[in-house]
């Protein structure tokens, strides 16, 4: 029987994931992935959440979150295809520009 | 949910009570509209009339400040209407009225498309007048993410310049790095407070009152600690505060001047206010949040004003001593947090206030002298400031000292009522940091005035690198001269409005 620690284990496995992904990971777009993935591990702890306590807010919010990451994504993929025109890069080590 | 209950909810959706952040929205779309009616040649009135229009807001906001929706909740409980609440969305509208006026002198450098520029400004200056008056997770986070992703566009909004693009990636990753925290905070929260299992479980778990109720019955549980922790880290992303201090410098230097005064303000505010909220909302768990914000405030004061004292470009310079700055104001919160302090509240709000005047001159200052690339801005060339532009120069002066903390300007009284809540909360450790935070910080805003005002020795025949400086047209030296003029009397003359500040 799956019950909600599993689904909070696996979004929790999920999130994990994501963010040492961010800290980690050196390609650009593998970061912005990772990051995606820590959104929608929150929606699926969210989603058990609401199903197992029994009210809708958790499933309610999940269509905000959907909005606000699709949102992210148009502006944070414009930004990283401008940078990759300038650059000829999306390597974070070699974003290193800006420095005193 | 049967009918009478819908009929209910619908009822508390009173839209005059978001009027101002409505017409708001409604003037930034109008100038999307005007842009593509009006003909090329008269588009240099879509700026004035965005000003104007953002003037008349603030001043019908004024008129109506004391408004009927005062302790009320409208929307279901998603918003709460509170005195602070009222003076924040003041607050916000006239940041985003001075970055308008900043955005139309640094815009004209640039060739680049100026309106979209105002639109933006607005937009997300309407979802920080809601978040200041939060008080539901949803709208929290709904109007944060609003905020943040149209700082996205403003930092790299200078899309020819590298620099910037560069500081907007920089800016993106840790944007949603920390909002990806603050949201897995929110859904823990959000399951535990709803868990039937649990005493005084509720089916309203995002809602702050309801939450707080609950913390109370429920005073050790694991997931909640680990959601208040991840929620207040998310937070202090925002504001800049050690160890989520690392995108300060980069973006600051990278996006537009005006943006960049926009960030260091109104942005910040923008934390500061949900911190405030979100501390006495998880009150109950203040053994907790009180020793995380203590070392949070000492880490952040040492930090910013350490690494300022080495920086050679103004940006970076300002960036890191705004750090400084956010690690006093968290001192506030820490003694709002530890006794739950009225004075500590007001006391924060007018930090915010003068930091606010003086950064705003400081940043007036640095558009005109600056050049095309707005990234390259070092102290060497403030240099005979005082002689070519003696007005820029009293300005940045005035400016810089109130940041500083010097009596008898704003900046001043800001710090000494923090200070004297945090006494009275009894923080006697941290307040010997944050003065020697004070005293640091002195040495390198004095740098920069001693900068502007004596002339460097230069070999014979060197090349000058100083970029042109841009003259000042008669509405920026009306601002920049009110600003100046409201740091030194403000710092003299609380009046009327100081002690409403104090005294609620």
């Amino acid at each position: 029987m799956i019950g909600l620690n599993h689904y909070l284990l696996l979004s929790a496995a999920l999130f994990a994931v994501g963010f040492f992904g961010v800290l980690l990971r050196k390609n650009t777009l593998v970061i912005y992935m990772c990051l995606e993935l820590m959104l929608i591990a929150s929606t699926l702890a969210l989603v058990a959440f609401s199903r197992f306590n029994g009210t809708m807010d958790g499933n309610v919010f999940v269509f905000f979150i959907l909005t606000v990451a699709a949102a992210e994504v148009a502006v944070g993929l414009a930004i990283i295809v401008a940078l990759f025109r300038k650059r000829q890069t999306i390597q974070v080590e070699e974003l290193n520009a800006l420095k005193n | 949910m049967n009918y009478e209950l819908l009929q209910a909810a619908a009822a508390s959706n009173t839209w005059g009570a978001i009027l101002p952040e409505l017409l708001l929205g409604c003037l930034a779309l109008g100038l999307l509209v005007l842009e593509i009616v009006l003909p090329k040649k008269r588009h240099d009135l879509i700026p004035a009339l965005a000003i104007a229009g953002q003037v008349a807001i603030l001043v019908g906001l004024f008129i109506n400040f004391r408004t009927g929706y005062l302790g009320e909740t409208t929307f279901n409980g998603l918003l709460k209407h509170t005195e602070s609440g009222q003076f924040l969305r003041a607050f916000f509208l006239l940041s985003s009225i001075l970055v308008s006026v900043l955005g139309v002198v640094a815009l004209a450098k640039q060739k680049m498309p100026r309106i979209e520029f105002f639109h933006i400004v607005m937009v997300v200056s309407a979802a920080m007048m809601l978040l200041a008056q939060a008080n539901h997770f949803v709208l929290l986070f709904v109007a944060l993410e609003t905020i943040t992703v149209g700082f996205y566009i403003l930092v790299s909004y200078t899309r020819s310049n590298p620099l910037s693009l560069e500081a907007g990636l920089k800016y993106l990753i840790m944007g949603a790095l920390s909002s990806g925290l603050l949201l897995f905070g929110i859904v823990l929260l959000y399951g535990v407070a709803g868990n039937p299992a649990l005493p005084a479980h509720t089916a309203e778990s995002m809602n702050f009152d309801a939450l707080r109720l609950f913390l109370a019955a429920n005073p050790d549980n694991v997931l909640a600690s680990i959601g208040i922790v991840l929620v207040l880290s998310g937070v202090a992303f925002k504001v800049g505060a050690v160890p989520f201090q690392i995108w300060i410098p980069d973006v600051y230097q990278g996006a537009p001047t005006p943006v960049t005064a926009f960030l260091a303000v109104a942005s910040k505010a923008a934390g500061f206010a949900i911190l405030l909220i979100l501390v006495r909302t998880f009150a109950p768990y203040a053994s907790l949040t009180t020793p995380v914000l203590t070392i949070m405030a000492a880490a952040t004061i040492l930090f910013g004003n350490l690494a300022a004292l080495t920086q050679h470009n103004v940006k970076r310079l300002l960036g890191l001593s705004g750090v400084a700055h956010a690690g006093y104001l968290l001192l506030g919160v820490v003694a709002v947090s530890a006794t739950n302090s009225a004075l500590a509240v007001g006391a924060i709000q007018f930090y915010l206030f003068a930091y606010l005047l003086a950064s705003f001159a400081v940043f007036g200052v640095m558009t005109h002298v600056a050049g095309m690339d707005d990234a390259d801005q070092d102290l060497d060339h403030y240099a005979d400031l005082g002689k070519t532009h003696p007005f820029l120069a009293t300005v940045l002066a005035i400016g810089l000292g109130s940041l500083a903390g010097i009596p008898p300007l704003a900046g001043f009284m800001g710090k000494l009522l923090i200070f004297i809540a945090a006494f009275k909360a009894g923080l006697y450790g941290l307040l010997g940091v944050a003065i020697f935070g004070v005293v640091i910080s002195i040495y390198y805003y004095f740098g920069w005035i001693k900068a502007a005002f004596f002339s460097t020795w230069k070999a014979e025949g060197a090349p000058d690198t100083r970029p042109a400086r841009t003259e000042v047209s008669i509405t920026a030296r009306l601002t920049l001269a009110s600003l100046a003029l409201a740091s030194i009397i403000l710092g003299f003359y609380q009046g009327p409005f100081g002690d409403w500040l104090m005294l609620r």
